[in-house]
C-alpha cells in the first residue's frame, strides 16, 4: 500500500515536471486566448463536469452532504435563499413580513412559478414541503421545535406561527444544505421520511433532472419554462438565474490526475476538487483556469469529557503548544489555499463575521504551555490524536501537531482510520483524546455542528455560557445585537477552548477557458454562465 | 458427461455457502457503520440508533446472516442501503462495462499471445528466446496502474488518440465503445499476454521433440504444419487451464483499471460500496464474482473433454 502510494506520488511528480515544462512554452498562446473573453454570450452546448464523489441521493432537503448540494441546487429552490453576501432574500417567495411580536411570518409566493412537472407552486405545496422538512432535515428539525402552525391563507399566501421568538427561522429556511426546498404536494406526501427517488426529483430550478446512471453520470437539462426572477445583482442562490446551457453532465471522476488530463483533452469542461499541490500545474496548463472558493476550516478538537482535556489548563497548554501558522504552512503550502483567521465564520460572510473576540487565536508560546502543563493534572500519559487518512490535510495537521505537542511535554500517539471507521470511533470518548477534522462553511450559529452541546462531534462540549449565547442568538433582532453575540461567541470559544481552529481552507476546482462569466461563490453553480465554442 | 456436469453444478452450492459465511463475517466485522455515514458528522446518537433499527443492523449478527441467506436461496440478494435498488439489478447495470473490458483484454491477449508463442517455438534456440523471455517477464511484472498512467499520458494527453477516461456502452455504437476500452484493455492484456504466451511456449517446447512430432517430420510434413497441427493442439490443455484462471482473475483485476479509467463497472461498484459499508451490495457482488469464478472453472473442465477426447469424466 505504501509502495503504491510512493509510486503514485512519484508519477505525479514526473507528470508535474513535464506539464510545467509544456506550460512555459505556451504562455504566449494563453494571453492570446484572453482577448476572446469579451465575446457575446451564447446559449446551448453541453457542459461536462468531472465531479469527485457520487451523491447518495439528490434529496437536498434530507441530505447534508456537499455532493448532494452541488448538483441538487440546480434542480430545487427554496422560499427564501442566500444572496452573494449570504443575506437572506426571497426566491420562490414574492415577499415576506414578520409580525410585531416576531412570531407570525406571512410569506407570499410569486405567481406562476413552474414545477418541472408542469404544475405551478401553490400554498398547499409549500405547506406540504414544510411538513416534510421538519421531518427529514437536520436544520428543519431544529426549526420545527419552534413552529406551532403552518397554514394556507390563500392560494399564494402561507402563514407560519412560531411558539416563541426565533430569529434563526429565515436562515434555517434558506440553508444551502437541507434548506426548505419546495416540491409538489403529492411528492412531499408520498416520500415522507424516505429520500426522494429519481422520479420524484421535481423542483422549480433552472435545470431539471434528466437521468442518473449510477456510478457513471447524472444528467440535468435546461428547464425551458423556468420562472425567472429579475434581480441581476443578488447572486448566490437567488436573483436572476439564466440557464444558458442545454445540458449539464455530472460525471463521477475520482482521480485528480484523470480530471486534469480530461480537462486538457477537452473531455471535461469543469473539474471539481483538485489537490492544492497541483495548483502550479493548473496555472501553467493552457486553456485551463483555476477556480477557488471558501470551504470552511480545519480544527483540532479535544475530548472534554475525560482526562486530561477535561481540565481547562491542559486545553490552554494545548492551545499555547500549537503553532497554527506553521501547521497551515506545511499542510496547505500555497498561501492561496489557506487564511489565518480566528473567527467562527468566514470574512466574506459579512452578516456573520466579526474579528472581535479572536485576539488569542494565535497564541503560540511553548514556555507558557510547559508551565501550564506542569501546573495541571497531566502526568505524561499518552494522548491519542485520531484522524481520517482519507483526507490528506488532516493527516498532515495531525503529524505536525504531534511534533509540536511532544515539544512541550505531551506524549502523543497518532491513530489514523479510514473514513467509515473514523466516524464510528468518533462517537466514543474512550477511543480518542484529540480529533483533527474540517467543517465546510456554515451559514448560521445553529449549523456549527462542532459546538453542539454534549455530542461526539464537539468532543462533549458542555457550556452554560455557550447555550446561553445560542438562546440569545434566537432572540436577537438587529444586526448590531447579532454582531455583539457573535463577538461574545468568539470570545467564549477562545476562553473555554472547546476547539482550536487551525486555518480557513480554500477549495480548488479547475475549468476550461471556454466557460465564461463564471462566479465561484461557495461551490459549482452553472446558471448565469455559458460556454463559448 | 451430463452426469458429471450435474454433479459439478451441485458441488457449487457448498462452495458458495462457505464464501457467503466468509464474506458476511469480513464485511460485518469490519469497523464502521452505514448509519454514521448516512447521517454524517453532525448526527445525534438517537438518530443513529433509530436508523440502525430501520436498517435491521441492531439484530444479532447470526440472525442477520440467516435472514440474508434465506433470501439469497430464493434469488433475492437484498437492497442497497443507499439507493434502495435491488442488488441484483445494480449488478446487472454495472456488469456490462466489466464484461466488455474482460472480452476486449482477453481478445487482445489471445491475438498477441498465441501467434507470438508459435513464432518463438518455431525460432527456438535463437537469440529471440531470451528476448521473448525477458519481454514476457516484463509484461507480467509491470504494475498495472503504472502502465495505465504511462499510456494515458502518452496516447491520451500528449498525442490525444484515445480518451483519457470514460465509458460508452456498446449499444451507443461499437466504435465509441472500442475507442474508450482499448487503452484499459491493453493495460489488462499486458500482464496476461506475458503469462499465457510463456505458458503456451513451454508446453509446446515439451512436445516439440516427442516421438510423434519426429515421425511427422520424418514423413516430410512442413515444420509450420507440425507446430500448428501437432504441437500446438497438444499444448492447448494446460494453456486452457491458465486462460480459464486468467479470465476469472480479470474480474478482480478490473478493479484498479476501472478506477483509473473511471469505467462504471463491478470493480468500482465494489470499492464504492466498501467505502460506504453498503453491506448487501458488497455481499452480493462478492458472491457474484465467486459464482462466475466457479462457473468458469467448470467450463474449463468441460472443455478438456472436448479438446482431448481421451479425457472422460464418467
Amino acid at each position: 500500500m505504501r509502495l503504491k502510494h510512493t509510486l503514485q506520488l512519484f508519477t505525479i511528480f514526473i507528470l508535474t515536471l513535464i506539464l510545467v515544462a509544456c506550460g512555459n512554452d505556451s504562455s504566449s498562446e494563453e494571453t492570446g486566448e484572453e482577448n476572446t473573453a469579451a465575446e457575446e454570450q451564447q446559449t446551448g452546448g453541453t457542459l461536462d463536469v468531472a465531479y469527485a464523489s457520487e451523491p447518495d441521493t439528490l434529496d437536498i432537503m434530507q441530505n447534508a452532504s456537499s455532493p448532494t448540494r452541488d448538483i441538487a441546487w440546480h434542480i430545487f429552490e427554496t422560499l427564501v435563499a442566500l444572496d452573494n453576501d449570504f443575506a437572506v432574500k426571497p426566491m420562490i417567495a414574492e415577499d415576506y413580513s414578520i409580525s410585531n411580536d416576531q412570531k407570525v411570518y406571512t410569506i407570499t409566493i410569486r405567481e406562476d412559478v413552474n414545477f418541472h412537472d408542469g404544475t405551478t407552486v401553490e400554498a398547499e405545496d409549500v405547506v406540504a414541503s414544510f411538513e416534510r422538512w421538519i421531518l427529514v432535515s437536520s436544520v428543519g428539525k431544529v426549526a420545527g421545535e419552534y413552529i406551532e402552525d403552518v397554514k394556507e391563507v390563500d392560494e399564494l399566501t402561507v402563514e407560519i406561527t412560531l411558539n416563541e421568538v426565533y430569529n434563526g427561522f429565515l436562515d434555517d429556511m434558506a440553508a444551502p444544505k437541507t434548506g426548505l426546498a419546495i416540491i409538489p404536494k403529492e411528492i412531499a406526501e408520498e416520500a415522507g421520511e424516505k429520500p426522494l427517488v429519481p422520479e420524484q426529483l421535481i423542483g422549480t430550478g433552472p435545470y431539471q433532472f434528466e437521468k442518473w446512471e449510477r456510478g457513471d453520470e447524472i444528467v440535468l437539462t435546461r428547464f425551458d419554462e423556468y420562472s425567472q426572477r429579475e434581480e441581476t445583482d443578488w447572486g448566490g442562490l437567488t436573483g436572476k438565474k439564466e440557464a444558458a446551457l442545454d445540458q449539464i453532465n455530472f460525471l463521477i471522476v475520482k482521480d485528480p490526475q484523470v480530471k486534469l488530463n480530461g480537462l486538457q483533452t477537452n473531455l471535461y469542461d469543469y473539474a471539481q476538487n483538485i489537490p492544492a499541490d497541483l495548483y502550479e500545474v493548473v496555472e501553467s496548463t493552457p486553456n485551463t483556469n483555476p477556480v477557488s472558493y471558501i470551504n470552511g476550516y480545519s480544527m483540532i478538537t479535544p475530548d472534554k469529557s475525560e482526562a486530561p482535556f477535561d481540565d481547562l489548563k491542559v486545553r490552554q497548554a494545548l492551545h499555547y503548544a500549537l503553532d497554527q501558522e506553521e501547521i497551515a504552512q506545511s499542510t496547505y503550502g500555497n498561501k492561496e489555499f489557506y487564511e489565518m483567521d480566528g473567527a467562527l465564520f468566514d470574512p466574506t460572510q459579512t452578516e456573520l463575521y466579526t474579528a472581535e473576540g479572536t485576539d488569542s487565536y494565535l497564541a503560540y508560546d511553548t514556555e507558557k504551555a510547559k508551565e501550564l502543563l506542569d501546573e495541571s493534572n497531566y502526568n505524561g500519559e499518552p494522548i491519542t490524536i485520531m484522524y481520517s487518512n482519507n483526507h490528506e490535510a488532516y493527516k498532515r495537521i495531525s503529524q505536525v501537531a504531534e511534533q509540536q505537542l511532544e515539544e512541550v511535554g505531551f506524549t502523543v500517539e497518532l491513530d489514523p482510520y479510514e473514513w467509515a471507521t473514523y466516524l464510528e470511533r468518533w462517537q466514543d470518548p474512550n477511543n480518542w483524546d484529540i480529533v483533527v477534522i474540517g467543517y465546510s462553511t456554515r451559514f448560521s450559529p445553529n449549523e456549527l455542528g462542532f459546538l453542539v452541546q454534549d455530542t461526539g462531534s464537539s468532543g462533549w462540549y458542555n457550556s452554560e455560557r455557550w447555550s446561553e449565547l445560542m438562546d440569545q442568538w434566537g432572540l436577537a433582532a438587529s444586526s448590531e445585537e447579532r454582531q455583539e453575540i457573535l463577538a461574545e461567541m468568539n470570545q467564549t470559544v477562545y476562553e473555554e477552548l472547546p476547539i482550536i481552529k487551525v486555518a480557513n481552507e480554500t477549495t480548488l476546482d479547475i475549468m476550461s477557458d471556454e466557460i465564461q462569466e463564471y462566479d465561484a461563490w461557495i461551490g459549482p453553480r452553472f446558471w448565469n454562465t455559458w460556454k463559448s465554442e | 458427461m451430463l452426469h458429471y456436469t450435474i454433479r459439478r453444478l451441485i458441488a457449487i452450492i457448498p462452495v458458495l455457502f462457505i464464501v457467503s459465511i466468509i464474506v458476511f463475517m469480513i464485511v460485518h466485522l469490519t469497523p464502521g457503520n452505514p448509519a454514521y455515514l448516512i447521517l454524517g458528522e453532525d448526527s445525534s446518537p438517537e438518530a443513529i440508533e433509530q436508523l440502525e433499527q430501520q436498517l435491521g443492523l441492531d439484530k444479532p449478527k447470526v440472525v442477520q446472516y440467516f435472514d440474508w441467506l434465506r433470501n439469497v436461496f430464493v434469488g433475492d440478494l437484498g437492497e442497497s442501503i443507499y439507493s434502495e435498488q435491488p442488488v441484483s439489478q445494480i449488478i446487472a447495470e454495472r456488469i456490462g462495462p466489466t464484461f466488455s473490458l474482460m472480452i476486449i483484454s482477453m481478445l487482445l491477449t489471445l491475438i498477441v499471445a498465441i501467434p507470438t508463442a508459435i513464432f518463438i517455438v518455431w525460432k527456438r534456440n535463437t537469440v529471440l528466446d531470451p528476448i521473448f523471455l525477458s519481454g514476457s517477464l516484463l509484461g507480467t511484472s509491470i504494475p498495472e496502474f503504472w502502465l495505465a498512467l504511462l499510456l494515458v499520458f502518452g496516447l491520451g494527453v500528449t498525442v490525444p488518440i484515445f480518451p483519457v477516461a470514460g465509458y460508452v456502452p456498446i449499444t451507443d455504437g461499437i466504435l465509441g465503445w472500442l475507442h474508450h476500452l482499448l487503452l484499459p484493455g491493453i493495460v489488462l492484456a499486458a500482464v496476461e499476454i506475458g503469462l499465457i504466451a510463456r505458458m503456451l511456449r513451454d508446453s509446446m517446447l515439451e512436445s516439440v521433440n516427442q516421438d510423434y512430432t519426429k515421425t511427422a517430420r520424418g514423413k516430410g510434413v512442413k515444420e509450420s504444419t507440425v507446430l500448428i497441427k501437432h504441437v500446438f493442439s497438444n499444448a492447448l490443455i494446460p494453456t486452457t487451464t491458465v486462460i480459464g484462471v486468467t479470465i476469472a482473475g480479470l474480474l478482480g483485476g478490473t478493479v484498479i483499471i476501472e478506477t483509473i479509467f473511471t469505467i462504471p463497472g463491478i470493480g468500482q461498484l465494489l470499492i464504492d460500496s466498501i467505502h460506504r459499508r453498503d453491506y448487501p451490495v458488497i455481499q452480493g457482488v462478492i458472491l457474484f464474482i465467486a459464482f462466475v469464478y466457479v462457473i468458469i472453472n467448470l467450463i474449463v473442465d468441460l472443455l478438456y473433454a472436448f479438446l482431448d477426447p481421451r479425457i472422460r469424466y464418467d
